[in-house]
């Protein structure tokens, strides 16, 4: 999970006062948030782009630009350090990504502020027209959002900051730019109104972020661009690809991947133009709508902006007029277990700052639902469910005093785990140790070095990060041989057994694989014959009390003449023998093996 | 009647040549009885600190010659060869004839000339015809042997070491010999040591009417045993400080007693252990717990996907359609949905379970009615390669309470009594976000061990989306553990893939107490 940078004293100055770190990391932490450590971290500055680069932890220098990707064979130059506190980001509050959403929250916790965060919003006049082609299919990011926003003038620390918040919004939200991205752009140099629209990716050449000087069309850019490089995947099934241009039809940037060097944000820029595309309509609002509650936050000004669809509906973005949803009362108590009334569960929700409004005409005492204002961003509210969450939250949970519910239940082992302890009982009386082995194993494991075919389907996985790890055992047999392996150099004799569940392909179990509970031992040593094996299968199964009849069987994994098949009671329960010596040869072992295998319970 | 004294052959050798030979040097008792120094040493020790013998120590010193002496004394010291020469030519020859002797002799005329002086036995002098060698007064008493001196003394003896100090020699003559030896070290070392002389108290000498023999061994044989010959055996005592060899029972496997502590905590609060395929249905392992299907958990490179077998039976559609719709629409369940059409495919899918919560919301469809207490302990996976962080498989325990008083502060109380029976007597808990449950709680404990929190497992109730669907109409409490992860925290173990190492060497050293 990423973990964010706040500057420490920049967060003192949104709340107000100083506070101490122990408070706020305390308050943080009632809000769900968790606070790594706090220490001073150093930047760099990019030659490049001339942005600030915070230094990961720990390291001395940096050569490479997360902002335009720039990359440099020396380090870049420091400019000293500040003060932080390393938060993991909660990727379902993008909200409290940054150092204005956390003052917001923080307002409410610490008491300084409650309720609704209040947005003035106005028209900036700009229009941004929608062209059909971003809906096709070979060209699709049919979605956009935009806003105007002026900041006080915008310097390093709060240029560092808004990358930051757009990049864990991309994370968070934006699926790393798959479902929606962002753009930033200095206003200024835009002319006129903006169209969405796409283009051929061998035409209309622009200058990157990044690369000053240097035109490059969109598929150059996806080729040899740092930041085109490392997303061209995301535009990999496009004929055209989509692009956002002025008036004058320069180019502010290619979504996702990235702006032109001639718009880009810099010291000093007071007006912004903000877009948000993407495939996915409530991540682009949701971006949108964090990204300029947040900005506000730290002194932006949030202006509309009038998209034109292709349809040619109008519509103007962002909306940030408060969401509502009831909230029932008795149903808080009764999900929460806490001693709630409506004044208690207003003032919870108010210090998470949500408005609540009593119904007019209800009669006192009665507990009529309650409607709850809550702002845009916070679209992880689906249902009544995610308030009672913000009530448990604003109550404290430090507070919630723990209980028991009264109810008579009766615990009950499984039968086959019951089974299963016996057996571990009576080996590990017989000098048996327990291994435990991983489930997943490969062609070679479980039948080529046991001499076995390898049969045309087994269970076996279609997409794992390792390639031969691609079985899902169908017996215990190869865990085992492993720990003999292992131990080859150990005095003699040696005993293990593994007690696990395994699967095999079976068309009448209910996903298609059936699974059974096993348990599979052996013995190495000189004597370590089948008589052996024998010895041991007799006295567990005696314990058990199974009564076994036992008839040989031909098997490659053991030596002719010297393997048998048992059954209980006309079933088919297992395998015993001496193990072949080629298997013993396969994995390194120099004395004779007893092995056998049997099954204590079918389960699915 | 005394009580008997029990001795071993050995020490009833020794006692009986004390009680004859006493006082006797304790070597002369081991020369005596062919008794090893050691052992008589030992039962004289015993028999000392009991009181029946008294040892009287001395200190002692020996004249050790060296391995060389009779070979260099056979060949003759140079200054006895010349005092010989001297001797017989009339006691005196001029220097350039003693040199002329010697040269034939093969002896260096200075070695003569060094140890003549330092005996005192061959001087210089001056004579009329310039300088002569002469035989001393001395010189000529040391050839008649009536001066005791250190050649004589190694060429008389008849035993090495040399017992010095008993010598009737005057003080004079140990000075001489001595200063000889200081210089000639080649020839005899001295070497102290102590002379213990061993002899019968009087208790001792009362205590020999009771003596009696024991035989001592190291251990009884069945024949001892059965024919009673033990009572005449006495086993040697051993120094039990001394370390033993190291042996290791057979043991089930370090993190089979976290399960099985883990499986005993959910039984003893009264739970049904329940399980479910480790080979599932998408629909159980996410379309049930109202997981998206365009969620990245589903995603291949975080899921495995059977490509045999590929595809599951679907529940009845009394079943899948609930969840079908509160996916697309919320359904009945007061929620907005995820807004977007599923697919009936994507549900049929098979994974190997990512979670054991794919296990309790089986038995909560099974069970929607409370009360209903359930957990699953068992295998999960997940598309990783092996690091020293993760495996593609580990194990997971998850449990669920229904009932009509589920809340957040019996999941609260619920989960203190669960990680106080896992060892942790501390917990808090902090709002934490999870996909189906709301609110979500992460479970913190303190580790005595190390002094500080850890995050140790999530909680929550589930959504009104998962249960609803499932017809159950109560809140449910849920809550799940990574089991080695709790493992490592607990044998101290940093890198994941030692816990399924299987070199008995590491599995056998850790102690089932841990």
């Amino acid at each position: 999970m990423p973990i964010v940078n706040i500057d420490l004293a920049w967060l003192n100055r949104l709340l107000g006062k100083p506070y101490e770190t122990a408070v706020l990391q305390e308050s943080l932490e009632q809000i769900g948030c968790d606070v790594e450590d706090v220490v001073d971290i150093e930047r760099s500055r990019c030659p490049q782009c001339g942005s600030l680069v915070e230094h990961p932890l720990g390291q001395d220098e940096v050569k490479a630009c997360t902002l335009c990707g720039f990359e440099s064979e020396t380090p870049f130059k420091r400019v000293g350090s500040q003060q932080v506190m390393r938060l993991d980001l909660l990727a379902d509050r993008p909200d409290l990504f940054d150092v204005g959403g956390l003052a917001r929250a923080l307002r409410g916790t610490l008491g300084i502020e409650s309720g609704l965060p209040k947005y003035d919003v106005k028209p900036s006049g700009l229009t941004v027209t929608v062209d059909k082609s971003t809906t096709d299919k070979s060209s699709y990011r049919p979605y956009i959002a935009c806003a105007v926003m002026t900041l006080p003038q915008v310097d390093e620390t709060s240029l560092v900051a808004i990358m930051k918040l757009q990049e864990n919004l991309h994370w968070g939200v934006g699926r790393d730019r798959k479902l929606a991205s962002i753009g930033v752009y200095d206003l200024s140099t835009v002319s006129g109104n903006i169209t969405y629209r796409t283009m051929d990716p061998d035409k209309d050449p622009f200058v990157p972020l990044g690369m000053p000087g240097k035109k490059m069309t969109g598929r150059q850019i996806l080729e040899s661009h740092p930041k085109g490089m490392a997303y061209a995947e995301l535009l990999a099934d496009l004929k055209r690809y989509p692009v956002l241009i002025d008036s004058k039809n320069q180019v502010l940037s290619m979504p996702p991947i990235i702006n032109s060097e001639e718009t880009k944000v810099k010291q000093g820029t007071t007006r912004v133009f903000i877009d948000v595309t993407g495939i996915s309509q409530a991540a682009v609002t949701k971006s949108l709508d964090t990204l300029v509650c947040s900005l506000a936050e730290i002194g932006g000004k949030i202006e509309t902006v009038t998209i034109k669809d292709a349809d040619g509906k109008q519509r103007t973005t962002p909306d940030l007029t408060p969401r509502t949803k009831q909230i029932d009362v008795t149903e808080a108590k009764r999900w929460l277990g806490l001693p709630l009334d409506e004044n208690s569960l207003s003032a919870a929700l108010r210090k998470m700052r949500f408005d609540v409004s009593a119904k007019q005409g209800g009669a006192a005492g009665n507990t009529q639902p309650l409607a709850v204002s809550f702002p845009a961003y916070r679209t992880d509210i689906r249902h009544m469910v995610d308030l009672f969450e913000d009530v448990a939250i604003g109550f404290g949970y430090a507070n919630i005093e723990p209980r028991l519910v009264r109810s008579m239940t009766v615990g009950t082992p499984r039968p086959e785990e019951v089974t299963s302890d016996r057996v571990r009982q009576v080996l590990v009386g017989l000098g048996f140790s327990e291994i435990m082995s991983l489930p997943l194993t490969t062609e070679d494991q479980q039948y080529e070095r046991l001499r076995q075919q390898t049969p045309e389907h087994y269970p076996q996985v279609s997409n794992p990060k390792l390639k031969a790890y691609n079985v899902v055992r169908t017996h215990l047999m190869g865990g085992l041989f492993e720990a003999l392996r292992e131990n080859r150099r150990r005095p003699m004799p040696q005993r293990y057994f593994e007690i696990d569940n395994v699967t095999d392909l079976d068309a009448k179990a209910i996903t298609g694989a059936s699974e059974e509970r096993r348990v599979a031992l052996v013995e190495i040593g000189r004597e370590s014959g089948y008589a052996a094996a024998r010895s041991t299968v007799d006295a567990l199964l005696r314990e058990l009390g199974w009564k076994p009849d036992y008839a040989p069987i031909t098997n490659p994994t053991f030596v002719d003449g010297r393997a048998a098949t048992f059954t209980v009671s006309g079933k088919t329960v297992g395998i015993l023998g001496e193990v072949h010596p080629e298997v013993l040869s396969n994995f390194g072992l120099t004395y004779p093996v007893a092995l056998a295998e049997l099954t204590l319970q079918r389960i699915f | 009647m005394p009580d008997e004294i029990l001795l071993n052959e050995a020490a009833l050798a020794v006692w009986q040549t004390v009680k004859e030979r006493g006082p006797i040097e304790l070597g002369e008792v081991a020369k005596l009885t062919g008794i090893d120094q050691a052992q008589v040493s030992a039962a004289a020790t015993e028999a000392s600190q009991r009181g029946f013998f008294e040892i009287e120590q001395r200190d002692r010193e020996d004249l050790v010659k060296s391995q060389e002496a009779d070979q260099l004394l056979a060949a003759g010291l140079p200054e006895v060869r010349a005092a010989k020469h001297l001797a017989s030519i009339g006691g005196s020859l001029p220097m350039q004839d003693f040199i002329a002797w010697a040269n034939g002799a093969a002896i260096a005329p200075n070695e003569v000339l060094k140890w003549g002086a330092t005996r005192q036995w061959i001087e210089k002098a001056k004579s009329d015809r310039g300088m002569k060698i002469a035989l001393t007064e001395l010189g000529k008493r040391a050839l008649e042997n009536s001066v005791p001196d250190v050649d004589i003394l190694i060429l008389s003896a008849d035993q090495s070491p040399i017992p010095f100090d008993a010598l009737d020699l005057t003080d004079e003559a140990r000075q001489r010999i001595r200063g000889l030896l200081a210089k000639r070290p080649e020839l005899a070392k001295f070497k102290a040591r102590t002379e213990r002389t061993l002899s019968l108290t009087e208790s001792g000498a009362k205590a020999f009417q009771s003596v009696r023999k024991v035989i001592e061994r190291n251990s009884l044989t069945p024949e001892d045993l059965e024919s009673g010959a033990w009572r005449e055996i006495k086993l040697r005592p051993y120094d039990v400080k001394l370390a033993a060899k190291d042996v290791y029972p057979a043991k089930v496997h370090p993190l089979r007693k976290i399960i099985e502590q883990t499986r005993r905590a959910f039984l003893e609060m009264g739970f049904a252990e329940v399980v479910s395929p480790m080979v599932e249905s998408a629909f159980w392992n996410f379309d049930a717990l109202f997981q998206p299907q365009d969620h990245p958990a589903r995603e291949m490179q975080d899921t495995f996907y059977m490509r045999h077998p590929a595809t599951a039976e679907l529940p009845p559609a009394n079943v899948t359609d609930p969840v079908r719709l509160t996916h697309e629409n919320g359904w009945e369940t007061g929620s907005e949905g995820w807004g977007y059409t599923w697919s009936p495919e994507r549900s049929k899918q098979v994974v190997l379970r990512t979670h054991t919560t794919a296990a309790t919301i089986r038995a909560l469809a099974a069970n929607p009615n409370p009360p209903g207490k359930f957990f699953c302990v068992g295998w999960t996976y997940r598309n990783e390669t092996i690091s020293f962080k993760h495996l593609p498989v580990f194990h997971q325990v998850d449990g669920i309470i229904i009932d009509e008083e589920a809340n957040l502060a019996s999941l609260m109380g619920t989960l203190q009594e669960f990680y106080s029976k896992m060892g942790f007597g501390r917990v808090k808990f902090k709002p934490a976000f999870y996909p189906y449950t709301e609110p979500s709680v992460d479970v913190v404990v303190y580790m005595e061990s190390r002094g500080k929190w850890i995050e140790m497992g999530g909680a929550g109730i589930f959504r009104p989306e998962v249960t609803l669907p499932l017809g159950c109409k109560f809140p449910v409490l849920a809550w799940g553990l990574g089991i080695e992860r709790l493992a490592m925290i607990r044998f101290g173990v940093s890198d994941i893939r030692e816990l399924y190492g299987t070199s008995l060497n590491e599995l056998e050293k850790v102690p089932l107490c841990r």
